[in-house]
Formats: C-alpha cells, structure tokens, sequence
C-alpha cells in the first residue's frame, strides 16, 4: 500500500465528513465514530432520545454515498422474513421465486431496532456478523460494503425490547450524539427554515471509494504492544467489580479495526494509543452485561470501561 | 428493634449501649443514604462478626474475675463448685455481649440498598457448594432483623438478678409488638388476641416449671461433678484409702514446681496439714478441731513476707509454686493449703491480696489467687505446729480396736514403753523394713475375721499396704510407745527437672510427725519402705512426656493469669491491633488477587517492545517535573496538551508535537524509523530539553 492510497482514501474520508456536516451541525465527533465504524468493516448503533438525529445522520451517510439505501422502520409485528426475504410462487411460470428482503443492500437503516421483537432483530445476526443470509437452506451473499446503522431509543423507554446480548455484540460501536449546543441548534433552525438541507445532499463517493478505503484500513500498521493494550483493556471488563458478562473478543477485534481507521483519518500509517483510548468507550461499553445490583446502585457500562481507561497503564 | 436493644440494655446493665445503638439502627427510616454492598460484602461482614465473636469468647474466658474458665479446663481438679461458677459466669458474660458483637452484621444489612442478607455469607457450606459451581441457594436472601430481634431477647434473658420477673413480662410485650406486624388477616383480632394469650399463659407455666426443675438439678449436678474431682487436702480431715479393695491410681500431673534458692538440702517432704485423732471406723485422721480453726495472720510491713515463727534467722530457702484448688466462700476467691517444708519460719514474695492463715497443726491456709509462687524460709527446728496437748491428750490416743494388734506388734519388736526415743524409731524403722512391702494392690480378705479392723490385718496377716497404712500404724505404734505423734500428709520431694525439682499428683505421701520431748520439736518420720517411689514410678507411661506438656502449659498459663493480673485490662486492648489486621486481610484479599495477574503481565512485557530507549523519555521527565505528571492511563498525547498548556512553554508546543510523533513513530510504527529518522529524534530531543531548561517553571 503506498502514501497515494492512504491519501486518496484520507480524501475520500474527508469528503464524506464534510457532506454529512452539512446536515448534522455540531456533530463531528459522532460523524468521525460512524465513519470510522464504516471504514473498518463494522456497525453502528445509535441510541439516544427520540429527535436528536439520528435518522438524519444514517441518512445524510447514505445520501454522501452513491450506493444503494434500504431502511427498516422495526415495530412490533415485524417478522423475520420482512428483512431476509421470501420465496413467493408465482402463478405465471409455476416456481418459486427468491424476493429479496431490504438486507440486500449497501446500506441499512435498522430504525428503532429495539421495537421488534428479540425473534426479528435475530434475523440480522448473521447478516451482520458474516455479510451473508441463509434462507431456505440457501446462502446468499451480501453486497461487499454491508454497513447497518441502527437506532434505538433507550431501554428504558415503554414499547422497546432490550437488544440480546449476541446482538449487541454484533455492533462494532455504540454510541450516542447528544444534543447540540443552543447555538447550534439556532443554526439547524436557520438551516431547515425553508426546506431539510438533506434534500439537497448530493453524493461525495462512489461505493469503488468507500471500499478502498475500506482496503486502506486494513494496510494501516498496528504494534504488538497496542494489540495488546486492546486485548488488556477488554480482559479487564472480565474481571471488573459489578460486571456479569465482559467484553468478547470480537470486541479487542472491532476495536483494533476502528483504531486504525482513525488513524488514517488522523494521516498516520501506524496507530497510536490515543486512538485506541478514544474509541475504547464507544466500542466496548454496549457489550458489558452490569449485575443488577450494580445497575441501581448507579454504575453504568460507560463507567465501567472509563475506570478502567483511567487505571491500565497505557503505553507510551 | 429500638425496643428490644433497650430492653436488652435494661437487663444486660448495657443500658446507654442498648439505647445508642438501637438510636443508629432506628436512624435508618430517617436517613436516606445507603450503602450497595455485594455478597462478597457481606461475607466479609459476617467474617469480621465471628471473629468478634471468636476474640469476645476468648477475652471472656481468659479475663474472667471467678477463676479462670481455661485455667480451669488445663486443671482438672478444681473444687467442682468452683468450675461450674466460672463455667456458667463465663457462658453469661459471654451471651450478653452478643448483640454488641453480632451488630455490625444486622447494621450494615439496615443501611444496604437490599434489606436482606445473602444465605451464602452466613453459612460456609453454601458458600464452599458455590465455590464449587452449585448454584442451588446463590440467590437466595435472608432478612436478619427478626434473627437479631430473637438473639437480643435470648441475650437479655441472660441476666443477673435471676429473681424478678421483669424479663419475662418485659419480653412477652416485645414478643407481641413483633408479631403484631406480621399477623395474618385471616383471622379476627379476637383470635389472634386469644392465641398469643394461650401462648404467654404457657410459657409462663413452662418457666415458672423450669425454675423448680432447675433447682432439683441443681442440687443433683454438685454432687454429681464432686465425683469427678479428687478431694483437695483438707486441714480437718483426711479420709484414707486404708482399707480399700483394689488398685490406687494416681496421675501423673504435675503439681508443685521447686527452685532451690540458698539451699544444701532440699527438703524430702512438703507438708500440707496434720492430723491428730484418728476413727479407725471411718478410716479417717482428724485434726482433733473443728474445721474453722483457723487463725487469721497478718504480713509483715512489706505486704508480701510472713512470719510463721518468730525470730531465728533461717538458713534454706526454696522457691514453690503451686496451684490453689479450693474455693473460699469467705473472700469469693481461690484457696488452699501451702505445701510447705518441715520448720518453715517465714515466707516471701507473696502477692499482697493473699491472705494466709494457719491451725494449730501446722498446715497454712492462703486465699486470693489460683497460683502462688513464693519462698519459703526454714531451717530444721521450731515450727508452727503447737506441742502435744496435755489437756486432751489427742496425740498420744491410741484407739481400743487397734491396741490388742499394735501390742502383739510391739512384742514382736521387743520394744518398750521406757527404751529412749532414738531405740524406739530405729526399731519400728527396721521393723517396717524387713518385715512389710509397699505396694498399691489390695485384695479382698476372705478368711479376715469380721471384727478384726484393716489396719490389724496390714500389721499381723498382710503385711503389704501403702504409704497411709504405714503412716497410721507408725503413729498409733508410737502412741501405743508412750510417744506423742501426728500423722502428716504432703508431697514427697524426689524428681528433678532442670536446677529444679517437680512433684507430681502420684508423689502425694502420708508420714508421720514425731514429737522429741528433749528438743521440743516435731520430727519427720517415715517408715514407708523407700521402694515406693520405686514402685509408683513404675505407673510411668511412655507419653508422660505429653502430660508433662500439658502440666507445663497449664502452670504457664496460670503464670500468665495469676501473677500478671495487670495485663488483663490491656488483653482487649492487645486485640484491637489484631482485629484490625485481620478485617485489613478480608477487605483487601480479594482485591489484590484480582489486581495481581495485570501487574505481571505488564512486568513481563514491558522489556520487550522497541522503542523504549528513546530521548522523549527525559523530556517527559522534566516536564513532569514542573509539577504536571502523567497518570498511568493518560496517553502521552493529552498529557502534552495539558502539560503546554503553561503560557510560558508556548513556543515549545509545535516542535513538541511534532518530536511526539517521531516517537511515537519509533515506538509503535512496526518498521520503525530509519537511522536518520532516529538521529532526529535525538536531535530534536536535546534541542526541545535546552528550550525547556530556559524556560523558567510557573509558580
């Protein structure tokens, strides 16, 4: 992999970055994680209170990229077959024919996702972990640049199930953007005043660019020492005071994915261990399982993963 | 619970106790805050609880005012009275202060997030079972408060003043508030009220039948634990085995300890008392008084020394120690008879709260603690033994059912009433000598004549007996010699063990007191056959050693109790420092197990990655030592950023950043830096550490 790839795909990165700010005003760190996420091959769930854009965040990257965009609006009735796909007779030519459910995309909107049943959000998981669905004892193939985005409310909000822990940990990151400052959020009026600016979002790269620079993440060089800074700091939610279930190893892998597609965002060849400490949170916290008692007495995930961030040693 | 911690306080005499603490656990509807405490917490709690417990029970036992309750259990042959005193003072002391001890428990389960106690952390099965995956009870939770209600009831029960009713009245008040809560709906008031009644009515019955049975009891249990104790040495009386079927036997433990101190010769014989009528139908030596006739001594200025006989510098003394085994009801406190040497003239060295007292035949009664060790000063000659008694003549009484045999005896000795003293002794000495055997064994008779008594039967058919038998036919036969003469009881002085010598229970002995009309002076006499130490010796097991173990450890304790009363207050105070390492070991255990594998990881790669030699590190050394740091999880990166952010080192900041990244280049880059590369990180380094020592550091 030479300089002119990682640069051309530094620009690609950054294109998109400044497509989507047009939309999501004061929501850069956010932008940065889901790219991120997307370069490394990996999903995102977005979970916040309803209005704070989430949506329109999974929508401007879907429109900034010229692929093709299905989104899933999960309710409660939603069944299995709705997002893999059904085999319908048909009348005409007396045979079975494969309809393709909205998972054969580029990119999917799992809209609120917690609103299905634990049955239905199952039927991503092996579409997510492997880009592949099995239906009717056939495997078909996802597309190369299979990238689910989902939105939850949080789990405590009525009408939602909690996401099974398999799930959860089929997501790279999980992470949520807040609301804005009221300065900015004057600027997201001004800027919807006449019409939603995500209207007139054009496409700033083809999906050719988007997988090299998927390619590119995966030539950005990694230490032995910061693998293993990774793998120490997901052991440690293992052992931690109040924790049920830690981190799996698919989260030492994400978060060395993710790691070094920041860095190249950053324009370094190699990863540093601020990377790495920057994504820790996003990365490891949604897959720790709290013990109960832990819960109510007011330690969260976050908590958890940041205490630890703050007592391993990094290396410097 | 504020109620039944009041009302234990009330009986308990812990009033304020009661009352604080019931006021912290009532705190508990007004203040909101509360701890989150896992099982493992509670484990811990409940540890440290039982340690309390443990360390409560011990300082109880050890510290206990009415003789020591562990002094008791190394001692076999304390007076049964006094055991079953200091065994019930201690199971009381030790009850009422269990709810103080078991307080932490219920008060950390008050202020817990959950009002409930996990199964696993008070029993260790559930807790070994879990520790070996079965999850059978894990979640299973207990509340404690109606536990803790019950022990505080239990231990209010335990109280002083036995007689009132006050407990049970006051604890059938508490018993019916607490079930008042929890009654079932069921059922009408009246119902209810019924029962409870029913209930009290019988329990009233039930305890009111308690006390009389306990009374029986109580009469029957002396009697019967005073067969499990051999009879101490009392000055009025000594009941002899003459006469008795069978084998004696006698332990082996180890009763008196001796330290000769300016000495030639120790002393053979340590008497305790002497007797001078004896009942030949009882086979029983009196001392011819009644049993209080003691006399009251008084020390001399020092408090601690005792004249015996006045005047006359001694010449030997030896240091005893011995063990008090009685129980004086006069002064609450420890007592017995001193074993002391033939023509003791005075003691020392005896703590100031003893009390001595002696009878006019020789024996010394001291009082005050369950070990003395003192000096005795003697030398042969006067002692405090009264001369024979004209008046009643109890020292040359010969008894009619023994004088036909002790006749016979004495013409078969061919000695008379007139033959000077020193004839007489050597004779009756010889004669025991050559004609008797010492031996322990008694057979029945069955051709002896019914009316003929045991001691004629030692001295005309049988011819073998113990020390008793010899010691009371030597006195009688001298009696019979127109020689006044006392039988005495006491230790024979034999076995050595170090500069010392020990005497064990088996080397108690009987001789006999011989009063020398031209001297006016009582001597000892014994006519025993000198073979029976011999003899007794041949009791001797091969795990003697074990008891003289358990002797030793028995006479160090009671060292340790009796003679350093003054550490007792501090022995509490001696625990603290050990609880408190103990609860340190429980709370932080855990802790460092889990913090131990990560420490050693990074140990053993930290040699291992490349880069480590780089110049940035003394950079970062200086900088930090301007008073910013860097925490062990903060990268490098943000140190930087709040380490510059002083305004004076503003024009370090880019060639700062910029040296970082060749760092962290050489650090983490797999391929590295070329040789160029890393001539420039030196460099740079040393060029950025000179800007940095310009600048002076910001106060």
């Amino acid at each position: 992999m030479t300089p002119t790839n990682f640069d051309a795909a530094r620009a690609t990165y950054q294109k998109i970055a400044a497509n989507i700010s047009k939309v999501m005003r004061g929501q850069d760190a956010a932008t940065r994680h889901l790219l991120a996420a997307l370069a490394a091959g990996g999903h995102v769930l977005l979970e916040d209170y309803p209005g704070t854009g989430k949506t329109t965040l999974a929508k401007a990257l879907a429109k900034s990229i010229d692929a093709r965009f299905k989104r899933i609006q999960f309710t409660p009735d939603l069944l299995p077959s709705d997002i893999l796909g059904v085999s319908i007779f048909s009348q005409r030519d007396q045979e079975f024919h494969f309809h393709e459910g909205p998972v054969f995309t580029d990119i999917l909107l799992a809209d609120e996702i917690n609103r299905a049943s634990p049955r239905t959000q199952s039927a991503l998981l092996e579409a997510m972990g492997e880009g592949q669905v099995s239906v009717e004892g056939e495997r078909r193939n996802l597309s190369e640049l299979f990238f689910v985005i989902a939105t939850e409310n949080p789990v405590e909000f009525r009408g939602t199930y909690p996401l099974p822990e398999a799930q959860m940990d089929r997501f790279a990151m999980q992470f949520t953007l807040g609301y804005v400052s009221a300065a900015e959020e004057v600027a997201i009026l001004t800027a919807q005043e006449h019409n939603h600016p995500i209207e007139e979002l054009k496409s700033a790269a083809t999906l050719a660019d988007v997988i090299a620079m998927k390619r590119a993440v995966e030539n950005i060089r990694i230490s032995p020492e910061l693998k293993r800074y990774a793998v120490d700091l997901v052991a440690a939610t293992r052992t931690a005071s109040g924790v049920q279930l830690g981190a799996s190893p698919r989260a030492s892998i994400a978060l060395m994915k993710t790691a070094q597609a920041l860095a190249l965002f950053d324009g370094v060849d190699f990863v540093a261990p601020e990377q790495i400490q920057l994504l820790a949170v996003p990365v490891i916290a949604h897959r720790v399982v709290l013990e109960p008692q832990a819960r109510f007495s007011g330690l969260t995930t976050r908590g958890v993963v940041e205490d630890i961030l703050k007592k391993l040693r990094v290396p410097a | 619970m504020f109620a039944a911690l009041l009302f234990w306080g009330w009986q308990a005499d812990f009033l304020i106790v009661g009352a604080s603490l019931g006021v912290v656990l009532e705190s508990s509807r007004v203040i909101r805050a509360r701890w989150d405490l896992d099982d493992a917490d509670f484990n811990h709690i409940w540890s440290f609880c039982v340690l309390l417990v443990v360390a409560l029970a011990g300082y109880v036992f050890t510290t206990n005012e009415a003789g020591g309750g562990l002094n008791a259990m190394l001692h076999g042959n304390m007076a049964a009275r006094n055991a079953v005193n200091s065994a019930v003072l201690t199971s009381t002391r030790f009850l009422r202060w269990l709810p103080m001890a078991t307080f932490p428990f219920i008060f950390a389960q008050v202020f817990n997030v959950r009002s409930s106690v996990p199964l696993t952390a008070v029993s260790l099965v559930l807790r070994w079972r879990r520790r070996k995956g079965e999850a059978t009870l894990a979640g299973h939770y207990l509340d404690i408060v109606y536990p803790y209600f019950i022990v505080c009831l239990f231990s209010a029960g335990i109280h002083s003043n036995s007689g009132t009713q006050s407990y049970f009245w006051g604890q059938c008040v508490l018993i019916t508030w607490a079930l008042w809560s929890v009654r079932a709906r069921r059922f009408g008031l009246v119902t209810w009220a019924c029962t409870l009644l029913a209930v009290l009515g019988l329990g009233f019955l039930g305890q009111f039948g308690i006390n009389q049975a306990q009374r029986v009891i109580e009469n029957f249990n002396a009697q019967w634990m005073a067969r499990f104790f051999r009879q101490r040495t009392d000055a009025a009386q000594s009941v002899t085995s003459i006469g008795q079927i069978g084998d004696l036997k006698l332990s082996p433990r180890i009763v008196i300890w001796l330290q000769p101190e300016n000495v030639v010769k120790v002393p053979t014989y340590l008497r305790e008392a002497s007797y001078r009528k004896y009942a030949p139908q009882r086979q029983t030596w009196f001392a011819g008084s009644s049993a209080n006739d003691f006399e009251p001594m008084s020390a001399e200025a020092d408090g601690t020394s005792w004249v015996l006989v006045p005047g006359n510098l001694s010449t030997a003394s030896i240091n005893i120690a011995c063990y008090l085994n009685g129980w004086s009801r006069e002064y609450e406190a420890p007592e017995g008879l001193l074993p002391l040497p033939t023509g003791s003239r005075s003691l020392g060295k005896l703590p100031a709260e003893i009390l001595l007292k002696k009878n006019p035949t020789g024996a010394v009664l001291a009082a005050g603690r369950g070990l003395l060790i003192f000096d005795a000063h003697y030398r042969p000659g006067a002692s405090i033994d009264s001369p024979p008694n004209v008046i009643t003549n109890f020292d040359s009484t010969v008894n009619l059912e023994e004088k036909a045999a002790l006749d016979q005896v004495i013409s078969e000795m061919n000695l008379s009433a007139t033959d000077p003293l020193a004839d007489k002794l050597i004779g009756i000495q010889r004669f025991f000598a050559q004609k008797f055997t010492y031996s322990t064994w008694q057979e029945a008779d069955k051709k002896a004549p019914t009316n003929s008594t045991p001691l004629s039967r030692f001295l005309l058919t049988r011819r073998t007996g113990h020390c008793e038998y010899f010691a009371t036919a030597t006195v009688l036969l001298l009696r019979e010699l127109g020689v006044p003469a006392r039988y005495a009881v006491g230790y024979a002085v034999h076995e050595t063990s170090g500069t010392g010598f020990i005497v064990r229970e088996r080397d108690a002995h009987a001789w006999c007191l011989v009063w020398d009309a031209s001297a006016k002076i009582w001597v000892d006499f014994d006519t025993t056959p000198s073979s029976w130490i011999a003899i007794e010796n041949r009791h001797k097991s091969m795990l003697e050693w074990l008891s003289d173990l358990k002797s030793w450890l028995g006479f160090e304790f009671a060292k340790f109790r009796w003679r350093e009363a003054h550490w007792q207050q501090y022995l509490l105070w001696s625990l603290i420092p050990v609880l408190v390492v103990l609860l340190y070991y429980i709370i932080f255990r855990h802790r460092k197990k889990r913090r131990d594998p990560h420490a050693k990881k990074w140990n053993e790669i930290q040699a291992v990655w490349p880069g480590l030699d780089s110049e940035f590190y003394q950079l970062e050394k200086n900088l930090a030592a301007r008073g910013l740091p860097r925490p062990p999880g903060e990268s490098l990166a943000d140190w930087l950023q709040r380490a510059l952010a002083e305004p004076a080192l503003a024009e370090l900041r880019p060639p700062l950043h910029q040296l970082l990244q060749l760092h962290y280049r050489h650090r983490f880059d797999p391929p590295g830096l070329s040789a160029s590369q890393r001539e420039q990180l030196k460099r740079e380094a040393k060029v950025c550490l000179h800007a940095l020592a310009r600048t002076k550091p910001a106060k």
